[in-house]
This record gives structure tokens, C-alpha cells and sequence, in this order.
């Protein structure tokens, strides 16, 4: 099925699998109602059948801004969010940090890096990755013997 | 809040519908001020302008931003909350209500609230007499 997966790949599966857990437990604990704690940006991926979708909130960003490299079955999300203090201004609070960050991700399935497609909207990138052919969902027809 | 409806027609009978509870989260901010205002910036990804309350009743300065973007299909990660917006930040006194305004740029909230003249710092001449 997944020829190329070994039990190397596994191990770190399982650690990812857990810090993800970690990590949302983390935020759904109402002690924290401040996104701060955790990763930035806030990343989740979803599975719509014959697509993988990535969303990543990052507010005030724009297209340069952000770099995307998939390599083999990594997809890796680089970027940098400048400062947009005005100037002469003096500071009460200061909640939204530059930052600068990358995050890789192991996508669970083969997907067809020449058909992927991002765009950035209302501060939400969206990365649509089209599953390979060998990994789209198959209807299988049972037929009655 | 206005738009709560307890109960809707649907197909003619009247159906139950669930208030909403729609998880909240609160924005990171950034709060400036300088002499002619004091301006908040709130990181709302994923918000549209339609989609957005800013409200100042008496001193308290009251923001909402509903998120718009669903997704379908099922979750890999991290995809479970998906959250609307909301603060509420007491303001000092001197802010001219009729003046305030708000714009929303990439998920990016500004909000200018303008002091009133009465507030403004002033600078006295003096004269030889």
C-alpha cells in the first residue's frame, strides 16, 4: 500500500500524531482563552475526498510574504510577518509579534505536486493538494454472486 | 445579541434552532495611541467585513468578527475549532463616539477611536506681557 513507509517513518508518526494532541488539548483548555500558547500560525489540514487541504491563519501577510516547497510527501510553509506598528505611535499593548517561522507537515498520501494550487484570502492561506491517482478514494461495486 | 433567533420557520413549521454556540476565541491585539487617538489592530483571520461588529457602549469598546471560511471533509489535523472572534476592552473616557471607524485588510481588524478636542493635549501659548 504505502511501499515507501518504513518503521523509521512510523516512530516519527506516532511523535507528530502526539503533539498534535498535545497541542490541542493545550488550546481547548478554557484556562487559555489567548491564542498565543501553541504554534504559529494555527494550521489544520483536511481531507475533502479527492483533495488535501491546508489552511493556515496568517493575518496581515501577503503573497511574498510566504514561500511553499513540497518535497516528496513534506509539505513545508516558510514565511515571515513584519511589523505593522505605525510609527509615532506610543504602545499600550503589544499581543501580534513579527515573527518568522516554517512548518513541515507529512501528508498521509501521495498527492500531485504539479496539480497543487495556494491562494491567500481574508488572511487564510489555503494550499488545495490533489491526491495521486493511486491514492483518490476507489467506489468499489459488491456484486451478488 | 439581535440576530439570536430562538426559533425559525422552516417549511412552514416552526422548528427549533439551537442558540449559537459557536466557539469564541479572543483576537491577539495591539493598542496604540497617539495624540489625536488611540488605534487597535486584532489579528480576525479568516473574518469578512460583513462579518464584523465593533461596538462602543459607554466606555466599553465591544468587537466581534464571525469567521467565514468553512471546510468540508473531515479533519487531519487541527482543523476542529474553528472559532469566532471576540473582545471587549474598556476605553478611557474622552473618545468621540461618532468618529470611529474600522477596517479589515487581509485579516487584519483596525479600529481608529478619535479623542474628543476636550481630551487633546493643548499647548499654551505664552506671552510677554
Amino acid at each position: 500500500m504505502f511501499g515507501s513507509w518504513n518503521d523509521f517513518e512510523r516512530t516519527f508518526a506516532a511523535m507528530d500524531e502526539l503533539r498534535r494532541t498535545v497541542e490541542q488539548a493545550w488550546r481547548e483548555d478554557e484556562a487559555f482563552p489567548f491564542q498565543t500558547a501553541g504554534a504559529w500560525p494555527r494550521v489544520s489540514l483536511w481531507d475533502e475526498g479527492s483533495n488535501l487541504v491546508l489552511k493556515a491563519d496568517l493575518p496581515g501577510l501577503t503573497e511574498k510574504d510566504l514561500q511553499l516547497q513540497l518535497t516528496q510527501d513534506v509539505l513545508t510553509v516558510t514565511g515571515s510577518r513584519r511589523s505593522d506598528a505605525p510609527e509615532g505611535y506610543s504602545v499600550h499593548r503589544q499581543e501580534r509579534l513579527p515573527a518568522r517561522f516554517s512548518r513541515s507537515f507529512t501528508l498521509p498520501v501521495k498527492v500531485d505536486g504539479a496539480a497543487i494550487s495556494a491562494s491567500l484570502k481574508d488572511g487564510v492561506l489555503t494550499v488545495t493538494m490533489p491526491k495521486a491517482p493511486e491514492s483518490q478514494p476507489r467506489q468499489i461495486t459488491v456484486k451478488a454472486a | 445579541m439581535a440576530d439570536n433567533k430562538i426559533a425559525r420557520k422552516e417549511n412552514g413549521a416552526l422548528a427549533a434552532e439551537q442558540l449559537d454556540r459557536r466557539p469564541v476565541v479572543a483576537p491577539p491585539v495591539d493598542i496604540y495611541e497617539n495624540r489625536d487617538e488611540i488605534l487597535v489592530l486584532a489579528d480576525v483571520p479568516g473574518a469578512r467585513t460583513d462579518g464584523v461588529t465593533v461596538r462602543l457602549d459607554k466606555n466599553e469598546l465591544y468587537l466581534h468578527a464571525r469567521r467565514e471560511d468553512g471546510t468540508a471533509g473531515s479533519a487531519v489535523l487541527g482543523g476542529a475549532r474553528t472559532a469566532d472572534y471576540s473582545r471587549t476592552f474598556i476605553v478611557p473616557r474622552g473618545i468621540d463616539a461618532e468618529k470611529i471607524s474600522a477596517d479589515l485588510n487581509a485579516g487584519v481588524l483596525r479600529i481608529h477611536l478619535p479623542k474628543s478636542d476636550a481630551v487633546k493635549p493643548r499647548k499654551i501659548e505664552v506671552r510677554a506681557s
